[in-house]
């Protein structure tokens, strides 16, 4: 490698891992997970869900109550999700908590081939942005398939 | 030199590579404390996909099961290479691609001081740090082969400094700009939700209250932020930063004491030795052998200098401990000792405020001033 090559391409990867570096900081004020943002500790935010499996009948059951051989948490075991209906901290915030929440939603929906009778799950989120008072939202995962 | 020159001679510039290779040294047993939860779940006989996770990208490889297993338990093979120093090039290369292929496997997989273990092991693997503290220079030297030069291009080590400090910075940035970070919210609802917890310390009760008033954190909350920014600038300039270090260790034991972190603390501390100047064996410790105490310090130099900071030279049987420093100042007796000690990354943090001292100042700027005045008297 000539010496011209290489003073050129020190420059472009110093120049190029500074300015990802800086876009992923900056990137991290719009993102739900915020990945090499290194925003830590951001939040004192707390979140709590009651999650059902809606059935096709329109029973609305509770996940805590185990179903076709699956406990909810068994499917969902790491960021804190195991037990939605405990109020929790969201470590990370809250963004990056309820998107965690939602994407376990679309996943247990998806991963529970013996589950004949769900239809979908859903969430009723109360969460408590730092401070401020608790507001309520409604997560859903996608629709299964074959239910019923 | 225009900007430009200024930049690729500080990119090309060669410089000493032992604190990459301290670094790479001590990151091993980093990622082994990294990789024990996941190969204990694999010792279980389970690994990610057995519960729920989260692609980043359907095109991401996902390996067969024993496969992802036995490649994790190449990682911790390959890191303890690494830290060894051998096959260095490939060990630590080794290491960060799985450790970084492990990262993106799933979105719950990503946590700050995970991140950061990937942009270390990034840089040591494209750093020449193999060339010393390592079985490859020892099995060279045993073979009479000549040692591989330890100055290369400093630009890993000036890229992760950047990184080093980018993320001190943009931990204080995304504080000083949330109001409820700022004002003390945030600390002040975590410390009272952790108040069981802190009973259980040997604090007196005015502590305690004094942690869970909200008047308190207005204040705490500041310093906290101002804090993690001062280490982001502090780390750059010589005059801030041995202090800028000092209160960084502080921080991140504070830190690991109060939270759950990983492997955050340990890797930050870890990184803080690519801050000491790349050269080596530039200040001479003059030591007379016959004096139990001198000779004493002199093998705690030879176990600790492992930033290869001093030269060690016989003195005169009676002359008095002497270090001369980078800039030729020389001091003697206690004001020596204390120097010496705080360039010794096991003893710096304890001895660094002991350069405060008056008699250490005196002892500093008398030889400041003796050799201002022989180089004017040249």
């Amino acid at each position: 490698m000539s010496p011209r090559v290489r003073v050129v391409g020190r420059r472009v990867v110093f120049a190029a891992v500074v300015a990802l570096q800086l876009g992923l900081v900056v990137r991290g004020y719009s993102s739900d997970h915020k990945e090499f943002a290194f925003q830590m500790f951001p939040e004192s935010s707390t979140w709590r869900a009651d999650v059902v499996r809606v059935t096709a009948d329109g029973r609305r059951i509770p996940i805590e109550r185990p179903w076709s051989g699956y406990r909810w948490d068994d499917l969902v075991a790491d960021r804190g999700l195991s037990y939605p209906s405990v109020r929790h901290h969201a470590d990370a915030g809250l963004d990056n908590q309820l998107a965690f929440l939602d994407a376990a939603l679309d996943w247990v929906a998806d991963n529970t081939p013996r589950d004949g009778d769900t239809r979908y799950l859903e969430a009723r989120v109360t969460s408590w942005h730092n401070a401020d008072p608790p507001e309520v939202e409604v997560l859903r995962s996608r629709e299964r398939e074959g239910a019923g | 030199m225009n900007a430009l020159a200024r930049f690729d001679d500080l990119l090309g510039r060669t410089v000493s590579m032992r604190a990459l290779a301290l670094l790479r040294a001590l990151a091993g047993p980093v990622v082994l404390l990294h990789l024990q939860p996941f190969l204990s779940d694999a010792w279980r006989g389970e690994t990610y996909r057995d519960a729920f996770y989260e692609p980043y990208a359907a095109w991401y490889p996902e390996l067969p099961e024993a496969i992802y297993v036995g490649l994790l338990w190449l990682a911790a093979a390959a890191a303890v290479a690494m830290s060894l120093g051998f096959l260095t090039r490939v060990a630590t290369a080794t290491t960060f691609a799985v450790v970084t292929y492990n990262l993106f496997l799933s979105t719950t997989h990503f946590h700050n001081n995970r991140a950061y273990l990937v942009v270390v092991l990034g840089l040591l693997a494209v750093a020449p740090c193999g060339r010393e503290l390592s079985l490859d220079a020892w099995i060279r030297h045993r073979r009479g082969q000549p040692a591989r030069d330890p100055l290369a291009p400093a630009w890993p080590l000036w890229l992760l400094r950047f990184e080093c400090a980018a993320i001190y910075g943009a931990s204080g940035l995304s504080k000083l700009v949330d109001p409820d970070w700022f004002g003390g919210t945030v600390t002040w609802q975590r410390v009272v939700r952790a108040r069981d917890d802190l009973e259980a310390w040997p604090l007196p009760d005015w502590a305690l209250s004094a942690l869970t008033d909200r008047g308190f954190h207005t204040g705490a909350a500041k310093l906290i932020v101002l804090t993690e920014l001062f280490i982001a600038l502090g780390l750059w300039w010589p005059r801030t930063r041995y202090a800028a270090v000092w209160v960084a260790v502080v921080f991140h034991v504070t830190i690991e004491t109060s939270a759950s972190v990983q492997v955050f603390s340990l890797l930050g501390i870890a990184v803080l030795v690519i801050w000491a100047v790349p050269s080596t064996r530039d200040r001479v410790l003059r030591i007379d052998s016959t004096s139990a105490r001198q000779a004493r310090l002199g093998r705690l130099v030879g176990g600790l200098d492992w930033l290869a900071r001093f030269r060690v030279e016989p003195a005169p049987p009676g002359s008095a401990l002497a270090v001369t420093d980078r800039d030729g100042t020389t001091l003697r007796g206690a004001p020596a000792v204390a120097l010496t000690l705080s360039r010794l990354p096991l003893t710096a943090w304890f001895a660094l405020p002991a350069l405060l001292l008056p008699a250490v100042r005196r002892a500093r700027r008398a030889g400041d001033e003796g050799i201002t005045a022989s180089v004017a008297s040249r």
